[in-house]
């Protein structure tokens, strides 16, 4: 092996970066972890739970924007010693693909799931009064809902439905297995028992029947339907310009490893915030062939910090690198 | 720069022989997936074989602001194919050469391949990956037949050129 041979696999050689994100437990701010030793060199098409794939983005870009200060002395003032300001991190992008996810992650607070409504009830820009839910039965999992014969013929192929729990009045953080809003007074929601499935992340795609269940195209987001849950049809998703909840995410980033070395980006907790440049569009518009374009998703997050157990430190993102495999070491 | 020019050859010969095992040709005897580098054939004066992906290799040069002791060269490839159709009429001919459109678009994924050093069995890695660009079809040209239309697809004959470019690093020092 030649010493060009070894420092040329050193030279990372990526065409695209990779998103996938995965849910906080906002009642205990724990993260979801990424693990390079057990986790890194998982194939991107099958990435290892929880982590869910979001599809390539544009225009990724990491931030930091921790300042340096420097404690000087002496006649000259040169500096003596160094240290780190108040910790800021970035991260900004574009999705390029829409989906649930992609449109909170990237709207950044509640997201509504618009329910099938009544044809006589009021207009609502996120939705009217639903019609009813149909209860869950037993023996129902992520991927397969049992709803009982002749209920089932209610539902079609392509059917998109949210399966969540009925709102119970209670405060908090409300979604089946990831928090999708938090209640602070149930007024506020009206004491809508179809609130949680408005915001509920538990969705997912009728793709065949049985005599009495569902068979999903994709596991439900937030895995088993909780006791007591319905079900409902869902014809758009909406997000708003406001809305006081803040999404919380962790996040992992892959560089496509053309030349060997994998580098990955991991981000503990991720949570929207606006664009760095004050006027960044929400929406960027990727020409195909004008006027064709794609719409991409602006996205902008804050990095939260997390204590590294192994060392106590507090920390906003890792960045972890997987030499290619006769790569130089320096 | 043969190495590259090796590992990108069997990374579609080897892709080919597993998505469409039928998909073969015969050349001295000997029968393999239909990818073909005419620059290692032997030169015999005979047309190309239908339905096989013939790969030639054109200008290279180091990719700026890349070059050290371990230059990034690109070199341009192009991969052309044709097709008489499978039937007498040729009327499945269009068809055809779509089937060879998207094999070959397969093939291309993922667009990279490890280097090696296929003069010795087994092969051996030599540190670097092979990478390329997307694929860049070209007109379809039709000929052997009537020719009223600009790209003459109403003759028998119908082929189609594709082009991209190959990176890899250089072997040798390039300072």
């Amino acid at each position: 092996m030649s010493s060009s041979a070894l420092r040329a696999a050193m030279v990372p050689v990526m065409r695209r970066v990779r998103a996938y994100f995965a849910p906080v437990d906002r009642e205990t701010e724990t993260p979801s972890v990424f693990d390079p030793g057990k986790h890194g060199a998982f194939l991107l098409d099958a990435p290892p739970s929880p982590w869910l794939d979001l599809g390539w983005i544009d225009s990724f870009q990491r931030i930091c924007a921790t300042p340096v200060e420097r404690l000087r002395a002496g006649k000259r003032g040169a500096p003596v010693a160094q240290f780190r300001g108040s910790l800021e991190a970035r991260v900004e992008f574009d999705f390029r693909e829409w989906g649930k996810l992609q449109l909170a992650l990237a709207c950044g607070s509640e997201h509504m799931n618009v329910l099938a409504s009544d044809a006589n009830a009021d207009a609502q820009p996120s939705g009217g009064t639903p019609l009813a839910p149909i209860a869950i039965m037993p023996g129902s999992t992520a991927s397969e809902l049992v709803v009982g014969g002749g209920v089932v013929d209610s539902f079609y192929v392509n059917d998109l439905l949210v399966v969540d729990a009925d709102y119970q009045q209670q405060i908090g953080y409300v979604g089946a297995g990831i928090a999708a809003a938090y209640v602070t007074d149930p007024m506020d929601v009206k004491r809508d028992p179809n609130y949680i499935r408005r915001v509920s992340f538990n969705l997912g795609r009728v793709a065949e029947k049985t005599a009495t269940s569902l068979l999903l195209a994709q596991p439900l987001l937030g895995g088993l339907p909780p006791a007591g849950a319905g079900v409902q049809k869902v014809l758009a998703f909406v997000d708003r310009e406001g809305g006081s909840f803040f999404q919380e995410w962790s996040a992992l980033f892959v560089a496509e490893e053309e030349s060997g070395g994998r580098v990955c980006f991991y981000y503990p907790r991720l949570s929207p915030t606006t664009p760095q440049a004050k006027a960044s569009p929400k929406e960027d518009l990727v020409e195909i062939a004008a006027p064709l374009a794609s719409l991409a998703l602006r996205a902008s997050f804050v990095a939260m910090p997390h204590t590294d157990e192994n060392d106590g430190q507090t920390v906003v993102c890792y960045r972890s690198y997987f030499p290619a495999p006769m790569s130089g070491v320096y | 720069m043969q190495f590259a020019k090796d590992s990108f050859y069997m990374a579609l010969r080897e892709r080919l022989a597993a998505l469409s095992p039928n998909r073969t040709v015969t050349l001295n005897g000997a029968t393999r997936p239909a990818v073909i580098v005419a620059e290692n054939e032997l030169v015999i004066p005979v047309e190309p074989l239908t339905d096989a992906f013939y790969l030639e290799w054109g200008a290279a040069r180091v990719v700026e602001r890349q070059a050290g002791n371990h230059a990034l060269m690109q070199m341009a490839c192009l991969i052309s194919y044709h097709t008489l159709g499978t039937c007498e009429s040729g009327v499945d001919r269009g068809r055809t050469l779509t089937a060879l459109d998207l094999e070959l678009m397969s093939i291309c994924q993922p667009q990279r391949t490890s280097k090696r050093d296929f003069t010795q069995s087994p092969s051996a890695y030599l540190g670097t990956n092979v990478f390329w660009s997307g694929l860049d079809l070209d007109e379809v040209s039709g000929s052997e037949g009537p020719s009223r239309l600009t790209q003459g697809s109403q003759g028998v004959r119908l082929e189609r050129k594709a082009r991209l470019q190959v990176f890899f690093f250089a072997e040798g020092n390039l300072s």
